[in-house]
Formats: structure tokens, sequence, C-alpha cells
């Protein structure tokens, strides 16, 4: 109570002097578990009133230490981790992890294999991408869309367990192909869904993407520009909304995409400034619709074969050590492997692209209101099991 | 950082209050269709079971009969949750084989199974000679205590089970 | 590629004396003096021909051979996104203890992607970067002992109070079954040696 203080302790405090409440800055914690920060995120955000001053996020609560683990099991039983720290991009990481392993192996895939991977891989990235849809809308209040994504990401899913037996960690990608083989049946289904699915995508730009509260919400809002991505080490959708033409299966093909036609669509500006959240929204939905173009062409070229190449039994890679950099749904992700003639590696390290991305939040933070920060935290699209491994 | 909107003007004023009414209304149609015309596609579970593919991996089960301990599943299992124990067979004891005419030379005396620590990765059953260890469809396994939740393969009771869920 | 960056590197800064290894199999690299770190990264960025605009990953590795002392090896993975390629640059630094960790020089200034990768090798190989604006640890809590990624690395007793892996929780199994798991036979008992 106020008037209990003495006269040196009323100096002190906040609440006995009129001048010092005025400039009160408010520290609010968007704790580890919030609905929007899409995992196990803690972002301490300084206020004044509305206006954020200062947004430092804390990370390392889903930390389950794979780097160590990887020191202790043989190359094909780390297969299960790796699906383990981007769950909802699973494929794309066991790809990454197979060729590195086979660059030093030298061995050779089979062409169906190669194939197979190929079409796998790109049929996570629509989920993933549709998954960044439903919760990305769902972030920023709209209820509807999460159900009608949830509905077509349902049908990739369920195509996933009759090939590979499981939903979201698959094992399925093996060092030299391909664990299992696919059926005739299971291509037909594939192609009639990618006919389906141009027609959905467009229903749900339309629903969402163009609705004028979604634009006014996001358009102008979190600007990443060219020299910020390359100064922070932004990569994947991010630096391409900045305008930068850059896709690492054009520029730096692994594995055959080199003979596949398509496209890497570019943030225009076109509903606010280039690299502004409603542009990362529009990269990501074009990008589904050049993976189905690619799973088209998959499909027509697909031939017949083995699906796993000749791998001996226990596999120890000579001496050496290799950086392998491939495109996830979410950025650039990297391996870098040290081998020493062993059976098990001697040091993995994996260079996750939301690590870098949640780095960059105190520099877009400052000025914002706190519902725009809910914005860009979303627009980044973050998968926690990626950043803290 | 964000940057600042265009100045407001009474033409982008109105301009924008049109835009709002135009966009909402086609997403309405959008909407509206699908409480008219789409069929729900929600499954009523326990009413009715939704029968998972073949491959699935869910619950683990092994054919102690045809197994001839050779110790493969637990080297290979990531996460060390398979105990293996046995014993060589006498020499005078009578010659057995499993199902598909390998010798059995090993007397299992333990196989457990931690299911509260597997991962349901799948390496158990690929690396396995006799195809013994399979993983079948069964996902409805849940206990109240995580003691039981390590099978024992020995036991009689495990093995009713088989009949009513093995492929 | 390499040859030429070799001999940028050493014309521009003597007294980095890079060394090319090059490999047959894998990637090859640059090994350079572990103080000359922010020159010969300043050189690499500002050069015309190769533009090395983006920082990558740096990681540290542990190398504890079997009865000698042993040496900490920073990687430096650097990549150009505008002339499209990348390298690999290692240096090479004393173990030091836990109360006088190894000293290098941190590459905040340059890149600022630099500043939670550096917080990470902090954590896990137990490296002091100089100069770094807010050297803590970002994966483990903020009160934690020791640096994981070490060879040598034991697991702390006690931790706010509690018991690490009490052993009547943990590896039930084991002790149940009277069975030892499987881990034994696959753990590299002797560490390399270079």
């Amino acid at each position: 109570m106020a008037f209990d203080l003495t006269n040196e302790e009323k100096a002190e405090s906040p609440y006995g002097d009129e001048e010092k409440i005025k400039s009160n800055i408010l520290t609010v914690n968007m704790g580890p578990q919030h609905p929007a920060t899409h995992g196990v995120l803690r972002v301490e955000i300084k206020t004044d009133s509305e206006i954020v001053t200062e947004a430092i996020p804390h990370i390392g609560y889903l930390h389950r230490c794979f780097e160590k683990h990887a020191e202790n099991i043989d190359y094909r039983g780390i297969i299960p981790f790796v699906d383990r720290m981007d769950y909802i991009g699973a494929m794309n990481m066991e790809h990454g992890w197979c060729l590195a392993v086979e660059k030093l192996l030298g061995t050779e895939v089979p062409r169906r294999a190669e194939y197979i991977r190929v079409l796998v891989a790109e049929l996570q990235r629509v989920a993933s991408h549709l998954m960044f849809f439903g919760t990305y809308s769902i972030d920023l209040g709209a209820f509807t869309p999460f159900l009608y994504a949830f509905q077509e990401r349902e049908f990739i899913l369920r195509i996933f367990e009759e090939i590979s037996g499981a939903r979201l960690l698959y094992n399925y990608i093996w060092i030299g192909g391909v664990w299992n083989d696919v059926t005739d049946d299971q291509l037909n289904r594939i192609s009639s869904f990618c006919d389906n699915m141009e027609d959905e995508i467009d229903k749900y730009h339309n629903l969402v993407g163009l609705n004028k509260i979604f634009v006014e919400r996001t358009a102008r809002v979190g600007v990443m520009d060219k020299e910020m991505c390359y100064d922070y080490g932004l990569t994947g959708p991010i630096l391409r909304s900045a305008g930068v033409k850059w896709d690492l299966r054009k520029d730096r093909p692994y594995s055959i995409y080199p003979e596949f036609d398509f496209d890497v669509p570019v943030g225009t500006g076109e509903q606010g400034t280039v690299g502004d959240c409603w542009d990362r929204y529009w990269v990501r939905m074009r990008e589904m619709k050049e993976s189905l173009k690619i799973i088209r062409q998959v499909l027509e070229g697909i031939e017949a074969g083995p699906v796993m190449g000749k791998v001996s039994k226990i596999i120890k890679p000579p001496k050496s050590e290799i950086y392998v950099r491939t495109e996830c749904p979410r950025g650039e992700l990297g391996y870098y492997l040290i081998a020493d003639g062993g059976k098990i590696p001697y040091r993995v390290k994996v260079k996750s692209s939301c690590f870098t991305h949640v780095s960059a939040l105190p520099a877009v933070a400052p000025g914002q209101m706190i519902a725009d920060l809910v914005a860009t935290i979303g627009s980044i699209d973050i998968v926690l099991g990626e950043v803290d491994r | 950082m964000n940057t600042a909107t265009p100045p407001l003007t009474f033409k982008s004023y109105f301009g924008n209050i049109w835009t709002a009414f135009r966009t909402i209304f086609k997403g309405l149609t959008i909407t509206t269709r699908y409480i008219v015309a789409e069929k729900p596609v929600t499954i009523e579970y326990p009413e009715v079971r939704e029968v998972l593919p073949e491959l699935s991996r869910s619950r683990l089960y092994n054919d102690v009969e045809n197994c001839i301990a050779c110790n493969q599943c637990a080297t290979a299992c990531p996460v060390d949750c398979i105990y293996i124990a046995s014993t060589r067979r006498d020499k005078e004891a009578p010659k057995i084989k499993t199902k598909d005419g390998t010798p059995i030379r090993l007397n299992l005396t333990q196989y457990t199974i931690d299911t509260a620590l597997c991962c349901y990765c799948g390496l158990c059953t690929t690396v396995c000679p006799t195809q013994s260890l399979t993983h079948t469809t069964d996902y409805e396994y849940s206990q109240y205590t995580v003691d039981e939740m390590k099978y024992n393969y020995l036991e009689e009771d495990i093995k009713a089970w088989r009949d009513r869920i093995v492929k | 590629m390499h040859e030429d960056l070799v001999q940028i590197i050493n014309q521009a800064v003597p007294e980095a004396k890079a060394v090319l290894n090059k490999a047959e199999v894998g990637d090859s690299s640059i090994s350079i003096n572990a103080e000359t770190i922010y020159k010969v990264c300043e050189t690499l960025k500002k050069n015309d021909k190769y533009e090395f605009n983006v920082l990558q990953v740096i990681s540290g590795t542990d190398y504890l051979p079997e009865g000698e002392e042993g040496y900490l090896e920073l990687a430096y993975i650097l990549a150009s996104f505008t002339k499209n390629h990348e390298v690999i640059i290692k240096t090479k630094l004393p173990r030091g203890t836990d109360s006088n960790l190894p000293k290098i020089d941190s590459l905040c200034g340059l890149w600022r992607a630099a500043n939670w990768q550096e917080r990470e090798t902090y954590d896990m190989i137990g490296v002091e970067f100089v100069g770094h604006p807010d050297l803590r640890r970002i994966l483990t809590s903020s009160n934690w002992e020791g640096h994981p990624l070490r060879k040598d690395y034991k697991v702390q007793e006690i931790f706010n109070g509690m018991v690490v892996n009490p052993p009547g929780k943990m590896n039930l199994g084991d002790q149940q079954f009277g069975v030892k798991s499987n881990a034994d036979s696959l753990s590299n008992k002797k560490p390399m040696g270079l």
C-alpha cells in the first residue's frame, strides 16, 4: 500500500511515483505451451502497450541430443532417428541422410528406386505445405481451412501407410534404394489425386489467400529482404519470397531432378512488399502446384526393375567426411558426416533450416504489434523437432 | 519490422470496403457448398472400426515355436527393447525344425519385448530369418500400468491372441 | 577451385598457412591457423570472384585418441548463393579444461548467422568465442554442467536437487530379466586418432 512506504521506498517503487508509471515496459511470456508457436518455443516479448520492443526466443525444450545418439548406433539404425527430427517432412530427411552415406560408399541406386524416392519426397512436400496452410489459417483465427487441408492430407498419409507401413515416421528410404515396391493400383490412385488437387488449391486460395481480412493481416508484415536473408542464412521459401530464384533442386541438383521440368516460384510483392508474410504464403501455394507437376512426370516415366541396390550387410564407409544439402519443405537441410571406417559414424552434424530461421526473429519483431508477431512466427513455418534436434 | 501502408484517400477507403464484401461473399459460396452438397467424412469410431492396411506397423507378435534364437532382432533394434536368453539343447534331445525347415539348436528360455520402449520402426522384422517376428495390424492394446506393456511371448495367454489377429 | 582458394588465402593472410586436405572420397577441406580465422573469412567474403556470402554451419568435433592429449577441430562451412559453390575450412584448438576453455575469434561482425551457431558450439563442445555479444547456453538448461558432445563427457549426478538417472527407475529390463542390452557391442570403445 502506498501510504505504508517510507519516503525512500516511494522514490524507488513504480507505483508510488506517477512519472515512473508512464514508461513501463511489460515483459510477457509467449510461453512454451502455446497453440500458436507450433511446438514448445518460448518467446520473451517486451512490449510498450501494444507495440513490441524486443522479442527473444528461447529454445531447447525438445532437445533429444540426436547428435550424441548418432555416435552409438549403426548407419541403418539411424534412419528411424532421422525421421523424428522434422516429423512433418520425414521422407526428405531420410533422403538426405541416404544420399550422404551412398556418396561415401559409392553405391549405385537402381532407376526405379530413384523414381520412387522423388515421388515420395514430392508427395511429402505437398503434405507439409498443406499442414502449413491449415495451421497458419487457424493461427490467424480462421477455423474452417484447417479441416479442409487435413482432409486432403489424409489421402497422402493413407497412401504412405500402404507403401511403407506408417503414417508419419516411415523408415522407408534405405541406404541403397527403397524398402518396398509400389503397385500399379497405388500409382493410379496418386494420379487421380493429382488431378483433383489442382482445383482444390485454387479453391483454397480463393477462400483464404484473396480474402481482404487475411490480406490486411499479412501484407506488409514481417518483411525479410534479400540482404537480411544472406546475412542470417535464411533459405527455402523465405529466400524465394524475397525475390531470389534459388532452389537446390535446380541449382545443385541431386538424385534424378535434372530430368524433370518444373518452375521455381518467386515472391513479387503482389499484395504488399516483396518478402512479407503474404508472399511467403503465396510461394508455398505455388510450390504445391509445381510438386504436382513433378509427380505427374514421375508417374509417366517410371521404369520397371529392382528397388534395392547391392549393399553389404555391414555398412562401413571409408575414413572420410562429406557435407550434403537437400531441399526440404522448410528450407535447406545439411548433413555433415565424419566417418572413421567403422560400423558407426564418428560425428554427425545436422544443419537444420528452422534453427537459423528462429534466430532471425529478434531482427524482425521490433515495431510490430503482438498480433503481427503471431502472423510472422506462423509464416516462417517452424517445426520444433528440427530446431532442437 | 513492417512497412507503412499507402496513404488513405477517399477512393481507397470505399474501395477497401467493397473488396472486403466481395471476397467474403466468394468465400461464403465455397463453404456453403460443404453444408448442402458434400458428404461428411467422419468415421464413427467405436461403432465403425477402421481396418489398417496389411503392411501397417502396429503390435508385434513372435511365434516362439518357430524362433531359432539367433539374436538378430535384438542387435538390430535401435532402442534395445528386446530381451532374449537361451541355452544350448542337449545332444540326445530330439531334433526339431521350424516351419520352413531351419533346424533349432537353442532352447529359448526367455523372449520379452518392452512394447512401451519400442519405436515401431520395423527393423527387427526385416532381419528375422524365419519370419517368426512380425508386425500385426492390431491397434487397441492400452494397459493400466507400464509393467503390463512388457510382453513375454513364452506365456500361454499371449499365444491365445494369435488366432484372433494374426493374418 | 580449392587450390585457387589456398593461394588467395596465403597471399592475403600469410600467417594463416593454409593447407589443402585433398580427399578422393567425400569432400576436400582447407586447414588454417586458428588465430587468423576472422581475416580469412573476411577475405573470402569480399573476394569478387568467389563471393562467399552465406555462413552455413559452425561445427566442432572432439578427437581423443587413447593415451594421448587430443584436440578439438572446428569446421566452418561457407557457401555462395550467387556463384554457387561451398567450402569447408577447418582449424585445430587445444582441449582446455572446464575453467579455462579454448578461445577463438567470433565471426558475429561478418555474418549474423554466426550468433546462434557459436552459441551451440559453446554449449555442446566447449569453445569460448571472444567478442560474441551474448555467449550463453542455448540447447541445454542454463545451469547445466559439462559439454555433452565431448568424448569423455559424463552426466552430472545431481541437477536442480534431483538425482539424474536413479538406479531404481532406469533400465529396468536389464535388472528384471538379468540380460544386458546390446548397446555395448556397437559402441565405439576406442575413439579415432588422426
